[in-house]
């Protein structure tokens, strides 16, 4: 057919192919349709949702204090940032606030979080990028981190930890030392990494001027975090509305400036060195006192010792497991908090039950996986890999 | 393009330079674990699966079936069904935790004013089908037996009973930072 036809009467057509929801660079079950022409993306549409477990209209169902462990599993590989503000949110609703080593405690296992986090993202962005080696020395570091944690409070990943009003156990010696030997080595360890890739011809090759995106544009796309400090805009909650202990520590914001994938993963390795100053001057600055505070809403349950010794105390126990804290005042709330992958923010409506009416999470990775067809159109199909690498999306999160 | 850029280009200097921190810590103990071959011990208070203490005078479950621990569990998979006896003592009939559905929060743990429930730190008990996994009163019981017993008793229950009276107040020995020599 081809030789009386001649090759310029050639027919070509856009090929539709279904990236995902099992593909593993999709970081959990993200499922792309991509309109190709040849290897050019013409059109990328993103499906999400298979994880969706109706974690807002759970929290609806349950009482301020039962919904924590649903927070683990937004982003599951940074629960102690979801559980630090789901609590907050609470607080601020109730109008209580958590003291001071409760804080300190908190800001230092949050960014303990953030390097797990930021660490699981540069062993399986490099990955799909293709770089190995990178993946087997992140996870070293991780495993030491999930020690850590499992030390604290008995669980690895999902770890409940943080509490309305404080958190649920005081931290150990062991804990702090191990801790603190930790930050002592991990600069060393970031240096290693960026040894591996910094440089690296390839990994140049695969991120420079790939999925750039302006500040402005950044800004009206509502990213947040590293993915809108790659652009070039610093905006960081943790400055900008300081909650628990960071107004208390020294820390610099890294941005970017072209807004590539290359500069988005510079601002996260410089990420690792400010969470490791934060923690280490947590750790320094540690004061000793109350870990929970004292129970004036009625929102804490009472002291273990005194539930079968004292009356009062036995109702309490009874009324707030059962029936919630039933002094919620009435009204609404939005409290943010600065999360790995961005702002991550809790908003509350209450009709003074023990209950939310309604709870909403304001989730990053939501609204970063809506900006991936501006990052993929016109781009390589291999560059897809990396946008979606680089936007650190974790469905758990986005579909909720 | 300078020079110094040419002569990287040429001799691959940054490619070297990861070739040569990969030989390096090939030479360096290897961090991987055994796994089936070689446990690793869980830490003290790891939440894994649950047990029924055992009363240490009666032999019988601490249970008085208050039913607190249902009442805070997220995700709903305790089930406690409690009858009258015969001289009107409150006795519970059945108790039973759907382990498949339980997501390991130790919020019964915290929530028991009797500290009658656990949570072990047994880990491996995968199996074929999922009756395995419903656990009756029975099995609870005997997750105690076999995997905690009493020994480890009141200081496994410190990690998991919160708050205390301490965390309210200013302990003693409370954990804090004691300069770069000591945190070795
Ligand atoms: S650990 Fe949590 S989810 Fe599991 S039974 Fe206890 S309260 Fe329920
Ligand atoms: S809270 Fe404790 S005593 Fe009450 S039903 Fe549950 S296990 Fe039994």
């Amino acid at each position: 057919m081809m030789t009386d036809k001649g090759a310029a009467e050639l027919q070509t057509k856009e090929l539709t192919i279904n990236m995902g929801p099992q593909h593993p660079a999709t970081h959990g079950v993200l499922r792309l349709v991509l309109d190709l022409d040849g290897e050019t993306v013409v059109k990328c549409t993103p499906y999400i949702g298979y994880l969706h477990r109706g974690v807002e209209k759970l929290g609806e169902n349950r009482t301020y204090l039962t919904a924590l462990p649903l927070t683990d599993r937004l982003d599951y590989i940074s629960a102690m940032v979801n559980n630090q503000g789901y609590c907050l949110a609470v607080e601020r609703l109730f109008g209580i606030e958590a003291p001071e080593r409760a804080q300190y405690i908190r800001t230092m296992v949050s960014e303990m979080s953030r390097i797990s986090s930021h660490i699981l993202w540069l062993g399986t962005h490099a990955l799909d990028i293709g770089a190995m080696t990178v993946f087997l020395y992140a996870f070293r570091e991780r495993e030491w981190l999930l020690d850590l944690f499992e030390m604290l409070c008995g669980a690895r990943l999902t770890t409940s930890y943080a509490r309305v009003g404080g958190i649920r156990n005081d931290v150990s010696q062991e804990f702090i030392d191990s801790l603190y030997r930790f930050t002592e080595e991990f600069p060393g360890r970031v240096e290693e990494y960026e040894t591996l890739i910094d440089q690296n011809r390839i990994w140049l090759k695969r991120t420079k001027g790939i999925g750039v995106i302006e500040a402005d544009e950044a800004v009206n796309w509502g990213l947040t975090g590293p993915t809108l400090r790659g652009s070039g805009v610093s905006y960081d909650v943790r400055k900008h509305a300081p909650y628990d202990a960071y107004d208390k520590v020294k820390f610099d914001v890294p941005v970017g400036k072209v807004g590539d994938v290359y500069d988005r993963y510079r601002c996260r390795m410089e990420e690792f060195r400010q969470s490791n100053r934060i923690i280490q001057q947590c750790i320094e600055q540690l004061p000793v006192g109350p870990i929970m505070a004292p129970d004036a809403p009625k929102l804490t349950l009472p002291p273990k010792n005194t539930v079968l010794s004292s009356m009062e105390s036995m109702i309490h126990h009874f009324v707030l497991i059962t029936k919630g804290p039933l002094a919620a005042p009435e009204g609404e709330i939005y409290s943010a908090v600065e999360a790995p992958k961005g702002e991550l923010g809790f908003y509350f409506v209450s009709d003074g039950t023990g209950r939310p009416y309604r709870m909403r999470v304001r989730a990053p990775s939501f609204v970063h996986a809506s900006v991936i067809p501006r990052l993929c159109e016109g781009s390589l199909i291999a560059d897809v890999i990396a946008n979606i690498g680089t936007v650190d999306i974790v469905l758990g999160e986005c579909d909720r | 393009m300078t020079f110094k850029h040419l002569v990287k280009t040429v001799f691959l200097t940054e490619i070297v330079k990861g070739m040569a921190l990969t030989l390096k810590t090939m030479l360096t103990r290897p961090v991987t674990r055994q796994y089936p071959k070689e446990k690793r011990p869980a830490m003290p208070g790891f939440r894994g699966l649950h047990g029924l203490v055992r009363d240490q005078q009666t032999g019988e479950a601490r249970c008085v079936g208050c039913g607190l621990c249902a009442a805070i569990c997220p995700s709903k998979c305790i089930y406690i069904y409690t009858a009258d006896s015969l001289d009107h003592k409150k006795i519970v009939e059945r108790y039973e935790i759907e382990a498949l559905r339980c997501v390991f929060c130790g919020l019964c743990v915290e929530a028991c004013p009797y500290s009658a429930v656990i949570l072990t730190e047994h880990y491996e008990y995968s199996d074929y089908s999922r009756e395995a996994f419903y656990m009756t009163k029975e099995k609870l019981l005997a997750n105690w037996d076999n995997y905690m017993g009493w020994e480890k008793n009141m200081e496994y229950f410190k990690k998991f009973w919160h708050p205390t009276a301490d965390d309210f107040g200013f302990p003693k020995n409370q954990a804090v930072f004691r300069g770069k020599q000591n945190a070795r």
